[in-house]
């Protein structure tokens, strides 16, 4: 076999054109030589080269002679082609033969060699090192996979395929196709996404407790195709459907049915006719509450005039992403997927939802939070004064308080000096006045009844100046927030914060004198805690 | 009336007959009271284990164990991990100041944990509770994402680190949001650290899916850590030049202030002296080093970082009875998921805060402007979140159902609360140059 070594550049032709050049010459090498990388070897050194002229570079270096060969330009140079050396190729004949040296090696790797190289990412193999460098730059980054399964490098071919794909077809009528909240992200302008953030805001799933609760849920929830939502747009009441939601009695505004997070149940119902009214009716319900912490928000919403920026439709997808709902979390089913698909925004899934039941009711038995209580302790023992250097547990908790939630940590009254607490005195002012008698269990069933009545009183005077519908009498059946507020709320209205800060007893005594158990208003109810 | 010093009197009422027994460490008497004890209502005896709760703390910070003794013996007759919200939190905070305790005999604590096994799934596992049961990580989760949605408007390369990649419904609903923006969604590179190679697999799996259902260019690069962020190699990182970075930090952060000597070592961190004092200085530096377009930081917001054990466990008392409430406000007593996520969460995490000391005490809590200072200190400005950033957190916390929760913002961070009690923050920061 001829061995050459040509350094003329060699037009590639592709080895799809069928064009014979007659005059070309026709080189066979052997594989050993084809797969020879390095067949110019410095006698100094044994390096291997693949070209002479590099060799010829590399002999310069040990001081030897050397010879650079140069393109003569009046020789004639003839087109070499090559010829694959296995038989049972294609090119092996010469009609077929490859135009150039380095194609013709990759050829014979690629086809008849071993492949050496190997993707990290998939199991994809090559026998060329540069395919494989070439695939492992786009392994992973740039891939469409149709629900058949197939998988595209290219989108086109990707979005051609997807339009005709079989399987594709049968899951999009199975499931319902793209949901309303979808489509009322769909901007149709700033007020289309205007009314989709009012929404967003005033809705929680929380499992409808009241029936009212569970007809917004049918109302507001379902699936239906795209665009049928268009007309929606602008918030206009029609009477009839919104006079039933303004007549639902007790109806709570956050628990209002996360609407584009329909319950399984609700996906047959049409509910067209039925999005104006309900956001018409989750406006009134901001606009009448003014206590409604939520309806703040929700109002500053309304103002807003929402320019609608694609960022602000952005988001409100995901607000909805995170929305509470009661579908299982984590993911939600291909039915959340499926209903939030389409939307020109990209689509929203309940995503962050969450199991929340309203366990408010369940677990309020006679109970307190830890919280309340330990506000409560922290201005039991109240007797400072007495025995300045007594620390109490009262005061100690008292001291962590105020300077916890919106102070530095400035722990000047606490137990730097590690004293242990005078018990007696805790015990002793712990409760107050209540008259004591002799030590017999008589008293403790008086105090527990003096406990808990002044603890009634207190709350119900407190928690009627709590407009939210969801507290409630807080020993009874009660609301944890009803009696922190309440407490909160008799605080500030007594503006006792600055003294109580300042530990003064005085005033301490004084109030547990005058007022039975529910004297809570000496306690840093500090405003600044909003 | 009564008397103010606490000398007994013939006057005497229930409790303070219970205080007397307690000053006498003669068992008998303490068998008396007992059978009131369980008549107590929730309130009293609510109040009743604050004050032991308290009584004992000085005991065990004074030394004098066997009056904490007795004391863990009383609570322990009246706590119990599935009764009312006062009574759990003082079993945890028992437990921990029990185990304060025996740290002082380290063969003997050595022996009661020798057969604790750590199975890391059990902790993804809980962690993935709290992310459900609450909706401080939603939240965090919200706001993160909007920070990155706007710094990243225009650009075209987006890459996204993550230091605890746990949830992946936090990156999909980015995903979302990237591809209904109005150029176009960008090529979103996220790269994910964690402790265990499974939880990578799974959100690389589940993020990979809906990138491609979204049409989305899309890269997840895991990053297996053992033994936490420090052990970090910035360099698997990869960060490319031409790319934006976002980092996301959901508290993750503080455990770094183990052992921190100086927090004002900044100057030595920058010369690169990488030693004990300066773990924080030095990761900061590291983010720093990154140039990051924007970087969102979730932490507690509670100051448990008290050179004391009694500052920490009354700031812990209190932080805990909010997070304690919204469970009891939102879950019923019965469930085991709550009773999990108390005990291997919270109960873990009050242990640290109360019965460990220096490099052991990693949950190291501290107040939003402790963070907002040392951050700062580190090279970062604060960029402020959004109003709209804003508004879809309280939104979220809206829908949660639970009024309990609130959201204010502070010095252009959110604050998450439960009632008046701050408990998480949030804040964005960028890079300074």
């Amino acid at each position: 076999m001829t061995m050459l070594h040509t350094q003329t550049h060699i037009h590639i032709t592709s080895a799809c054109h069928p064009r014979i050049d007659p005059d070309a010459e026709v080189i066979a090498l052997s594989p050993k030589t084809l797969m020879a990388t390095n067949r110019f070897i410095c006698e100094v050194c044994n390096k291997g080269f693949q070209r002479e002229q590099n060799l010829q570079l590399h002999r310069r270096g040990h001081n030897l002679p050397w010879k650079l060969k140069q393109k003569n330009k009046n020789e004639v140079v003839k087109r070499k082609v090559y010829l694959c050396p296995e038989p049972t190729c294609v090119h092996h004949e010469a009609s077929r033969a490859l135009g150039d040296l380095t194609g013709i090696k990759k050829h014979y790797s690629r086809k008849h060699g071993e492949k050496k190289w190997k993707c990290e990412k998939c199991a994809k193999r090559y026998a060329v090192q540069s395919d494989w460098k070439a695939h492992s730059k786009t392994c992973g980054t740039r891939e469409y996979r149709c629900d058949c399964g197939t998988l595209f490098s290219r989108r086109d071919s990707f979005i051609t395929h997807r339009a005709f794909c079989d399987a594709l077809a049968q899951e999009s009528a199975r499931n319902p196709p793209p949901s309303l909240a979808s489509h009322l992200f769909t901007g149709a302008g700033g007020a289309a996404a205007g009314l989709a953030n009012n929404m967003t805001l005033g809705i929680s799933s929380s499992t409808a407790h009241s029936s009212a609760a569970a007809d917004i849920l049918r109302l507001g929830g379902s699936t239906t195709g795209p665009g049928q939502f268009d007309h929606l747009l602008p918030p206009s009441t029609t009477t009839a459907t919104s006079q039933q939601f303004r007549n639902q009695p007790g109806h709570l505004s956050p628990s209002s049915a996360a609407f584009f997070i329909p319950q399984q149940d609700t996906s047959d119902h049409h509910q067209s006719s039925y999005h104006q009214p309900f956001h018409h009716a989750l406006m009134q319900q901001f606009s009448s509450d003014p206590n409604n912490a939520g309806g703040a928000a929700a109002n500053q919403l309304f103002s807003l005039g929402f320019d609608s920026t694609t960022t602000t439709n952005n988001n409100n997808n995901m607000m909805t992403l995170f929305a509470n709902n009661n579908n299982h979390g984590g993911g939600g089913g291909d039915h959340q997927h499926q209903m939030m698909m389409g939307s020109s925004t990209g689509g929203s899934v309940p995503l962050f939802s969450s199991s929340v039941h309203q366990q408010q009711m369940n677990n309020m038995v006679a109970h307190m939070s830890a919280t309340a209580l330990l506000q409560k302790a922290a201005q039991m023992g109240s007797t400072t004064s007495s025995n300045p250097n007594a620390t109490t547990s009262a005061s100690l908790l008292r001291s962590a308080f105020a300077a916890g939630p919106n102070h530095n940590n400035n722990h000047q009254k606490s137990s730097s000096g590690e004293k242990q607490p005078s018990l007696g005195t805790f015990g002793g002012s712990f409760f107050g006045d209540v008259d004591t008698d002799n030590g017999s269990s008589n008293n403790l069933h008086d105090l527990m009844n003096s406990f808990t009545s002044a603890a009634n009183n207190n709350n119900n005077g407190s928690s009627s100046s709590n407009n939210k519908k969801l507290t409630r009498d807080f020993l009874g059946v009660g609301h944890v927030a009803a009696a922190v507020r309440g407490i909160a709320t008799t605080i500030s209205q007594q503006q006792q914060v600055g003294a109580a800060l300042e530990g003064s007893s005085s005033l301490d005594s004084e109030r547990n004198n005058n007022n039975s158990m529910g004297s809570h208003s000496s306690f840093g109810g500090n405003p600044s805690f909003q | 009336m009564y008397q103010d010093d606490g000398s007994s009197s013939a006057t005497s009422s229930p409790l303070q007959f219970f205080s007397m027994a307690q000053l006498s460490p003669n068992p008998s008497n303490l068998g008396s009271p007992y059978p009131y004890l369980r008549e107590l209502k929730s309130e009293e005896r609510g109040l009743y284990l604050i004050h032991l709760l308290l009584t004992c703390a000085n005991h065990v910070a004074t030394g004098s164990l066997e009056s904490a003794e007795v004391a863990l013996g009383q609570i322990s007759q009246l706590s119990a991990p599935d009764g009312d919200t006062m009574q759990r939190i003082a079993a945890y905070f028992t437990e921990a100041l029990a185990e304060r305790i025996i740290k002082a005999w380290p063969g003997v604590h050595r022996a009661l944990n020798a057969t604790k096994i750590k199975i890391p799934s059990e902790e993804t596992m809980v962690r993935s509770l709290f992310y459900e049961m609450f909706p401080f990580l939603k939240v965090a989760f919200v706001v993160t994402n909007q920070a990155i949605l706007e710094a990243m408007e225009g650009e075209k390369m987006v890459h996204v680190i993550d230091l605890n990649a746990s949830e992946p419904s936090q990156w999909i609903a980015l995903l979302q949001a990237l591809s209904g923006r109005a150029e176009g969604p960008p090529h979103l590179r996220i790269t994910g650290i964690h402790q265990q190679r499974e939880v990578l697999d799974r959100m690389s799996h589940k993020l990979v899916e809906e990138a491609e259902r979204l049409d989305i260019p899309f890269q997840f690069n895991p990053i297996v850590v053992s033994g936490g962020l420090e052990n970090l190699d910035p360099e698997k990182l990869r960060v490319k030049t031409g790319e934006a970075l976002a980092i996301s930090s959901v508290l993750q952060l503080h455990p770094f202030l183990a052992s921190h000597k100086n927090p004002n070592s900044r100057l030595l961190q920058r010369q690169g002296t990488l030693g004990e004092l300066g773990k924080m200085d030095w990761f900061l530096n590291v983010l720093w080093g990154l140039s990051p377009k924007v970087m969102v930081v979730t932490e507690q917001d509670s100051n448990h970082n008290g050179a004391t054990l009694m500052e920490r466990l009354l700031e812990a008392l209190y932080s805990y009875a909010a997070l304690f409430d919204c469970l009891e406000s939102t879950v019923p007593r019965s469930s085991i998921e709550r009773l999990k996520v108390e005990k291997m969460m919270f109960g873990e995490e009050i242990k640290n805060i109360v019965a460990c000391e220096g490099g052991e005490r990693k949950e190291r809590h501290e107040k939003l402007e402790k963070w907002i200072h040392r951050i700062e200190m580190a090279g970062f400005v604060n960029l402020g979140l959004s109003y709209y950033g804003m508004l879809q957190g309280k939104g979220l916390l809206e829908s949660y159902g639970c009024d309990g929760y609130r959201m204010k913002e502070e010095n252009g961070c959110a604050v998450i609360c439960w009632q008046d009690r701050p408990l998480y923050s949030v804040s964005s920061w960028r890079c300074r140059k």
